[in-house]
């Protein structure tokens, strides 16, 4: 029997809609759903999105690893043993030397499950890859105004009269967020795309600022030097919704645009254009991604972004606002959930007292660990340290996904418990002492957090193979082993429930609304019926004094700058038709044809002084690593630059140096050498 | 009211999100997209009203069919290839399995069911659209209207505020 079940997109973090088609329960296709934040359009991944669902390699039982390779072992064995070991760690060296990387592939349910189990078992450390993405807008959102999300929806875009796509390219990331982009275009904005590629995004826009990677802090703040010295700002919204605007006069006073071209190589003239067009315009977005937060001053970069939104007073309004769009199709939701290291559902701080006495109420404890734990990098380094002794990974496969590969798995050996569960036998999982098979999204229910605050309901389509379990069962399990009050969940809208008791933007988000109102409720959502928030700080700021803080920045280089031995800066980027570590992607044939194998970009006028051909194989050499790959020589990079997509494994080569305010590392620029090899 | 299917070059992100619909559908992909510096364009049939495919085919294997679509007829096809060498755009291709010549035929199962044809369906930017022309311009021109009242407007601002 052939039936339509709505889905919802595994891959990025648009929030689309589509239906899965099954025929007798297994899935066959997807269909075009009308309606959704896509308008029933979809990129090609999310056309293929049901062709990894019924792959041979999916995981169907619980491995154990002994001298011989893993053995398949029964569920409760392996939860028993797991709960044991993570147990006996903790007695013997104390609840921090355990750490949970939770993950934002998977639902708000699941995500507030794993932090939880780490709080009760007495440890902040959980964080997950939004670490790696957009640690620094949940660090320099919080700051500025207070609310590390985006602030209007995707409807904002159309009416926007400028749109500022800073290290973001929509293009391959979010296809069909373009089509908002084009239709703010049809409407007669002006686009002004910052990359140091010239990507296909910048086919679309009027202005193209091809800045030197990492010089970000220093291009804004010459805009707003422009801006200022202008008089383009807007002095109300200044006066009356911020504070800090003297500081930042004084700040950006030296970033003439002259100075600006010294250091970000983009000509005076073009920064000065692109601020004018972007101030007098009246109504601004600002967009941006991970080639703006992937930096050592990712925060600062965030703020000076925020910065100069808040100056134009391009935030609260119809049309306006700043936009940090999610990669993932949960970063939101994970944040949301606290998979983070310093907070509670709902962005409570651990170090406050009061909100963290009424978690621990809810959860049936007298009181939870007030000391912040360890990020993601951090972990790894105490892992590697032999400090972190037990990691308990999620849906994350951090060998690929993190920087300095050989770093990573040096750390990950050293522990005494690695449980890894996912859809797939990760380059992670092989490492794991247990691997628990998960199902995948079109197998399970729960809800999903997309990048505009959107809360949307993921129906349940198909079974899992084999004995693969929905994350938020295992997590049960496991918490019911270790022992911990109140986990006898026995479906997972109870944790939805729960999820509404203790994250306050959550509160009217029950899971029978979400059941029935398919386009789900943007956050926050007070009461039952609130009708949701579309836009943020509409009359005041997410900060204690309702006002925004301009905090200005001043521009830091990268770690690395090149040098005789390292010449080139390297850089990588993502392409539309593969997705992270290819665990997905690469297992659907259409999608694996297309988009086949690692390349790297480089200038014709590099390429010819080292003779290098288009299609040559070459190695790309860092202080971390080398990586073989095709050279795909061309002009959409500047001399100087190497930029390699990431997904084949090209994070060998990239820089663990972290950003002091939001541990994230600085994967977006690294010194390199090219060598030639030659054939084909 | 026929509708067509319109591709629209200056809104082709080469996502190939139709190639891969259309594999899907298919089995094989009967748009491609060739990806140029700054623009990139989707080819498939154009479904032309003159197509010389219809007039060339020896054995009348290629029809025009209920909704305008230019389609052949498997079983009439003996896989000369005369359509592909006089098509403007070199469309018809060889079946791999079946050895005969294959194209876009506007997804035909799904339009039976009301259904657009899979590309223009997914194509995120419309840059791929299975439209009626006279409603598609109808639009466009309204659209246009609106952006002159608009700077209109702009423009009796600036007048005031400099008046
Ligand atoms: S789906 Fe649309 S935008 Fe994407 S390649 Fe095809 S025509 Fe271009
Ligand atoms: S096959 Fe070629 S000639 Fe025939 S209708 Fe299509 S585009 Fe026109
Ligand atoms: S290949 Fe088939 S369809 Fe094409 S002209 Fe020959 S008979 Fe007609």
């Amino acid at each position: 029997m052939e039936e339509f079940k709505i889905g919802l997109c595994p891959y990025c973090g648009m929030g689309c809609r589509f239906y899965i088609k099954t025929l007798n329960g297994q899935p066959i296709g997807i269909e075009p759903y009308p309606g959704g934040v896509n308008e029933g359009k979809l990129c090609p991944k999310g056309v293929a999105a049901v062709d990894f669902l019924r792959h041979e390699d999916r995981l169907k039982k619980p491995l154990k690893r002994t001298e011989n390779g893993f053995v398949e072992i029964s569920w409760e064995q392996a939860i028993k043993e797991i709960a044991e070991k993570l147990l006996e760690i903790r007695e013997k060296y104390g609840p921090d030397a355990l750490g949970f990387f939770s993950s934002a592939r998977c639902s708000n349910e699941e995500n507030y499950l794993l932090q939880k189990i780490a709080r009760l078992l007495g440890t902040n450390n959980v964080d997950h890859c939004a670490r790696l993405c957009h640690a620094s807008t949940v660090v320099g959102l919080a700051q500025t105004v207070g609310a590390a999300a985006q602030s209007g929806s995707y409807t904002d875009i159309p009416k926007a009269k400028v749109l500022l796509i800073w290290g973001y390219n929509p293009s391959e990331t979010h296809p069909v967020l373009m089509r908002y982009i084009l239709r703010a275009r049809d409407n007669g904005a002006k686009i002004i795309v910052v990359d140091p590629r010239k990507t296909r995004t910048v086919w679309f826009a009027d202005m193209h600022l091809q800045l030197k990677p990492g010089t970000d802090i220093a291009l804004a703040n010459a805009m707003m030097h422009v801006i200022i010295e202008e008089r383009l700002y807007d002095r109300e919204f200044i006066m009356n919704r911020t504070k800090g605007f003297e500081k930042l006069i004084a700040v950006v006073q030296k970033y003439t645009p002259e100075y600006a071209e010294k250091i970000t190589g983009v000509p005076a003239k073009l920064i000065r254009e692109a601020a004018i067009t972007f101030a007098t315009a009246g109504r601004g977005i600002v967009m941006w991604a991970m080639g703006l937060t992937q930096h050592v001053t990712g925060a600062a970069n965030v703020k000076a972004l925020a910065d100069l939104a808040l100056i134009c007073g391009y935030v609260g309004r119809e049309g306006t606002g700043l936009f940090p769009m999610r990669g993932q199709n949960n970063v939101q939701g994970a944040c949301d959930m606290a998979a983070l290291p310093n907070v509670f559902p709902g962005y409570q701080k651990v170090t406050d007292d009061e909100k963290r006495k009424r978690v621990a109420e809810i959860w049936g404890v007298e009181d939870l660990p007030s000391k912040p734990g360890l990020t993601i990098p951090e972990m790894i380094d105490a892992a590697a340290k032999g400090e972190l002794k037990a990691l308990y990974i999620m849906g994350e496969n951090p060998i690929v996904s993190d920087p300095n590969t050989e770093h990573v798995i040096e750390a990950l050996k050293n522990l005494e418990l690695l449980v890894v569960q996912d859809i797939f036998l990760t380059e992670t999982a092989e490492l794991a002492h247990y691997v628990l098979p998960a199902a995948a999204y079109a197998e399970k229910e729960g809800s999903f957090t997309a990048s505009e605050r959107r809360v949307q309901w993921n129906f349940k389509a198909i079974e899992p193979p084999g004995e693969a379990k929905p994350d938020w069962v295992i997590l049960t399990m496991l918490g019911k082993a270790l022992g911990l009050p109140k986990f006898d969940y026995s479906d997972v809208e109870d944790i939805t429930r729960e999820i509404t008791l203790v994250a306050p933007q959550y509160r009217g988000i029950t899971s029978e609304r979400l059941k029935r109102e398919v386009m789900g409720v943007q956050w926050p959502c007070p009461s039952e019926d609130h009708p949701g928030t579309p836009r943020l700080h509409v009359e005041r700021f997410a900060t204690p004094d309702g006002k925004a803080n301009i905090i200005p920045v001043e521009f830091k280089p990268p770690a690395e700058e090149p040098d005789e031995e390292y010449p080139f800066i390297l850089t990588t980027f993502r392409i539309v038709g593969q997705y992270h570590t290819l665990t997905m992607s690469n297992r659907s044939e259409s999608l694996k044809k297309r988009w086949s194998s690692p390349y790297a970009q480089i200038s014709p006028e590099d390429a010819k002084k080292m003779g290098i051909q288009d299609g040559e194989m070459i190695r790309i050499v860092t202080r971390r690593g080398s990586y073989t790959c095709r050279a795909a020589v061309t002009e959409d990079v500047p001399e100087g630059v190497i930029a390699v997509p990431w997904h084949w494994g090209a994070n060998i080569l990239t820089n663990d140096a972290l950003d002091p305010e939001a541990k994230i590392p600085e994967l977006k620029v690294a010194v390199c050498r090219v060598e030639k090899i030659g054939g084909c | 009211m026929e509708k067509k299917l319109f591709i629209n070059l200056g809104r082709c992100i080469a996502c190939r999100a139709c190639e891969v619909a259309c594999e899907k559908e298919h089995g094989i992909s009967f748009i491609t997209v060739y990806e140029f510096r700054d623009i990139a364009v989707p080819l498939n049939c154009r479904h032309c009203e003159k197509a010389p495919c219809i007039e060339v085919c020896p054995t009348k294997a290629i029809y025009r069919d209920e909704d305008g679509a230019v389609v052949i007829d498997e079983s009439k096809c003996i896989g000369c290839y005369m359509c592909s060498a006089v098509c403007p755009y070199a469309i018809p291709i060889v079946d791999p399995i079946k050895e005969l010549a294959v194209k876009c035929d506007l997804c035909a199962e799904r339009r039976k069911e009301g259904r657009d044809p899979l590309c223009a369906a997914v194509c995120p930017t419309d840059a791929i659209i299975y439209a009626d022309l006279n409603e598609l311009m109808e639009e466009k021109r309204r659209r246009k209207a609106e952006r002159i009242v608009e700077a209109q407007r702009k423009a009796v601002e600036t007048l005031a505020y400099f008046g």
